[in-house]
């Protein structure tokens, strides 16, 4: 007995013992871990929150007038996990009508760190009060940090109407790069 | 040498001092010399600065007396269980959201939308009642073992208090989801919380954080389950482990001392490979009954105002199943009383079988109560679920439950409204037409298809629960209106021809002057049915039937009171485009139209009261639920 007892404690025996007991050990701690790792990991596969996908009215056009660009809130559908707004705030735009009478919408957000972007009257432009980026009627950059003009949205306007597709973008880097 | 008394020093241990066990030196020898691999430089490097494999070691050379066993596996498979709910219930921890409105929605999008959700709520719930089982095995075992006596007393106590934590775990794990079965296990948990003498109220209270049920109770619970009660079994573990450390293990009763400190063997390997290998089958019985469940049940959302059959869990079912024999003022016996007796006595033990022999033979008392024990235990815990097999209403309960959970769960895959898991079923694209339904409509008419003449109330009592389409039943025996399940069914419109008065038609509406039956042959009668199923827009219609009927319609006299052209006025209403949506529309806006019923409806005119709206909605509805 002595020495079947060494035996499981010197010899080779002890040694695949132990490489069995490690590698059962380890095949039965990944079978607990890895489910659990691909649960966590739903964020990589699927969209947690999810905004409206269709354009929502914001205004009617004759509240818009040439060269008076229009602070609109674009409310709208949205799933959050495991809940359904029928009507939140997703976001901020400036509509602006063009002297060609088109409409066009950007994005509220600034594009450098992502503030909110205001229309000084004044100055004739858009400005973000955070670090001094300043934007022109048609969106683009005019002075500061921000690394591109502000974000345009999709615009479906009719007669009665102006829906706008709101979008959120990745801020700054140089490219319009949509989130989600 | 395992019955030594507590506090003295233990023997030397019995794993011979020459083998290579100091672990620095061998690493100082290999690094030394220069060939050592990295991973052995950088474990003596940690091994240095820490010490780490002292503790590896006080584990791994274990002394085990008598050497590795199967049934010492038990504490093992407990702790890895122990683990694996730990690591499963952080992953849910981080997507479920304690609150009245979030609870019950959370653990739907885990349990249905969330990658591998089920696997992992399943795993948690199902370790759970596997950790209760086999913490039963490691108790029985330890019962027939007498591992409780001298100098174990204090791990015996301590094993007590972790199976108790183990329950509480259950219980308040159970409520979180806040679904039906959970609320109502709950509300009769804490009621009878409520009813300890003295300080019954104010335990209640506490526990569920007010004098009734709220945010403030799911937020109660959640933080029992997730923090003080994994801190207190932690704790608990670590002492439990210990002082198996301490006294080692309880080998079996009728082997002598010598031979046992003979065919000592360490921990590592021999007894490892034996827990790794049990907790490793634990692990895939585990996966296998989760995956054949689809994990574990979820209730519908809880309607705190319509209560439903719910039974506790399967461990709950013994004290269940006690308290029915004890009613009124005795109530407290089979609640409290009997439980606590039993619970006083499996602590007392080691005192009161406080001899020195560990032989079951020589403790047949204490062997007797634990069988008598189980099989109370046993006999309790089956009584319920046999009971609740043969209840009828009990499994219509439950079969109504399942349906209710069935549709909650898949509207709640489109979102759950901010109000929380009830209002899921507004997600429903018939929510509003079945309210509508309710509100002007389910006095007269039904879907239930039972005749109250022939039924009477018990017709009337089959329909009255939740029959999938959430209609209620009628409001009153005996219909005013038709019963419309199956309205554009030959049957339906057969049965109309032969006996309009019937109870299932407009026999409740007491017509004055009402259409008459058809009399005619079952060839006759079936012609005249297909000629006013055609009219349903149906798309498996007999022409030549329809065609043989032409004739039959002014035989049997039917034109004298119907035209079938859409524009004429008649006694009896035109049965153009019959039980198709725009004539229900025309029906219940204005059933009093001349080209309909004239003046002999008695359905009110809802042109005035609805929106075209609401009324197309209703027409939809009816469509929808008569065909189901």
């Amino acid at each position: 007995m002595p020495a079947a007892m060494c035996d499981l404690h010197t010899g080779p025996r002890r040694g695949f013992l132990t490489a069995v007991t490690t590698a059962l050990g380890a095949l039965v701690a990944a079978m607990a871990a890895m489910p659990v790792f691909t649960f966590l990991a739903h964020p990589l596969r699927a969209r947690t929150v999810s905004g409206p996908d269709e354009p929502v009215r914001v205004a009617n056009p004759e509240e818009l007038k040439p060269g008076e660009p229009l602070r609109v809130t674009v409310y709208g559908q949205r799933r959050d996990g495991w809940m359904r707004f029928d009507r939140i705030k997703l976001g901020n735009a400036w509509l602006v009508r063009t002297a060609e009478g088109r409409v066009r919408a950007f994005s509220a957000t600034c594009p450098h760190l992502g503030c909110g972007v205001g229309w000084a009257d004044h100055a004739g432009r858009f400005e973000c009060p955070c670090h001094d980026s300043a934007f022109g009627l048609d969106g683009r950059c005019l002075s500061g940090p921000a690394p591109r003009g502000l974000d345009e949205l999709e615009v479906v306007a009719s007669d009665q109407e102006i829906h706008v597709r709101y979008r959120r973008f990745k801020v700054a880097i140089s490219e319009k790069e949509p989130i989600g | 040498m395992t019955d030594e008394p507590p506090g003295s020093s233990r023997p030397p241990s019995p794993v011979p001092a020459r083998l290579p066990r100091n672990l620095p030196q061998r690493y100082a020898a290999a690094v030394a010399a220069g060939k050592a691999p990295l991973a052995t430089r950088a474990a003596a490097w940690l091994d240095q600065r820490t010490g780490y494999s002292a503790v590896v070691k006080l584990i791994t050379d274990e002394p085990i007396p008598g050497g590795a066993r199967w049934w010492y596996v038990f504490g093992a498979v407990l702790t890895f269980l122990l683990g694996l709910e730990f690591l499963t219930g952080m992953a849910l921890a981080s997507a479920y959201a304690p609150s009245v409105t979030t609870a019950w929605a959370s653990t739907a999008f885990i349990q249905d939308t969330l990658t591998l959700g089920w696997f992992i709520r399943g795993l948690h719930s199902f370790g759970s009642t596997a950790m209760i089982v086999l913490a039963g095995i490691h108790l029985v075992q330890v019962l027939i073992f007498g591992a409780y006596k001298a100098p174990r007393e204090m791990n015996w106590l301590v094993g007590l208090a972790m199976l108790g934590l183990l329950v509480v775990f259950a219980l308040t794990g159970h409520g979180l989801p806040w679904d039906e079965r959970a609320y109502w296990a709950k509300q009769v948990e804490t009621s009878i919380v409520g009813t300890v003498p003295l300080v019954g109220s104010w335990l209640q209270t506490l526990l569920q954080g007010g004098d009734g049920y709220g945010n403030y109770t799911v937020t109660r619970f959640y933080a029992l389950h997730t923090f003080l009660l994994p801190s207190a079994i932690v704790l608990a573990l670590a002492v439990h482990l210990f002082l198996v450390r301490r006294h080692g293990v309880t080998p079996r009763w009728n082997r002598d001392e010598a031979a046992l400190a003979h065919a000592t063997q360490s921990y590592w390997p021999g007894q490892a490979l034996r827990d790794t290998t049990a907790c490793g089958v634990t692990m895939v019985i585990l996966a296998l009954i989760v995956i054949k469940t689809h994990g574990a049940a979820l209730d519908a959302p809880v309607d705190p105002l319509a209560s439903s059959q719910v039974r506790p869990e399967w461990y709950a079912l013994p004290l269940f199943q006690l308290r029915h024999y004890f009613g009124g003022a005795l109530e407290l016996v089979g609640t409290m009383v009997i439980p606590g007796v039993a619970a006083m006595l499996l602590a007392a033990l080691p005192w009161l079988d406080a001899g020195p022999s560990r032989d079951p033979l020589r403790r047949k008392l204490v062997m007797v109560g634990a069988l008598f024990g189980a099989a109370a235990l046993g006999v309790l815990g089956y009584l319920p679920l046999r009971h609740d097999h043969g209840d009828a209403v009990f499994q219509r309960a439950r079969a109504e439950a399942a349906v209710r959970s069935r549709r909650a769960r898949e509207l709640a895959r489109g979102g759950v409204p901010p109000e929380g898991g009830l209002a899921v079923f507004r997600n429903d694209p018939l929510y509003q037409a079945r309210e509508l339904w309710e509100e002007h409509c389910a006095d007269c008419h039904a879907f239930t298809g039972a005749r109250d003449d022939e039924a009477g109330s018990a017709g009337l009592a089959r329909s009255a629960g939740w029959n999938g389409s959430g209609v209620s039943p009628p409001k009153r025996p005996g219909l005013r209106g038709p019963d419309l399940k199956g309205y554009n069914t030959r049957q339906w419109i057969e049965g109309f021809l032969r006996g309009p008065d019937g109870p299932r038609f407009m026999g409740g509406g007491k017509l004055d002057d009402g259409m008459k039956a058809v009399v005619g042959t079952d060839q006759e009668l079936r012609a005249l049915t297909e000629l006013v199923y055609a009219e349903t827009g149906a798309t498996d219609v007999d022409r030549n039937l329809v065609d043989s009927a032409e004739s039959l319609f002014s035989d049997k006299d039917c034109d004298s009171c119907h035209y079938r052209d859409g524009n004429n006025e008649n006694t009896g209403p035109n049965l153009k485009g019959r039980g198709t949506l725009p004539y229900l529309i025309d029906v219940i806006a204005e059933s009093t139209a001349r080209r309909l019923y004239g003046e002999k409806a008695k359905m009110p005119r809802f042109a005035d009261k609805l929106s075209p709206d609401e009324i197309a909605q209703l027409a939809r509805f009816v469509l929808t639920e008569s065909a189901k």
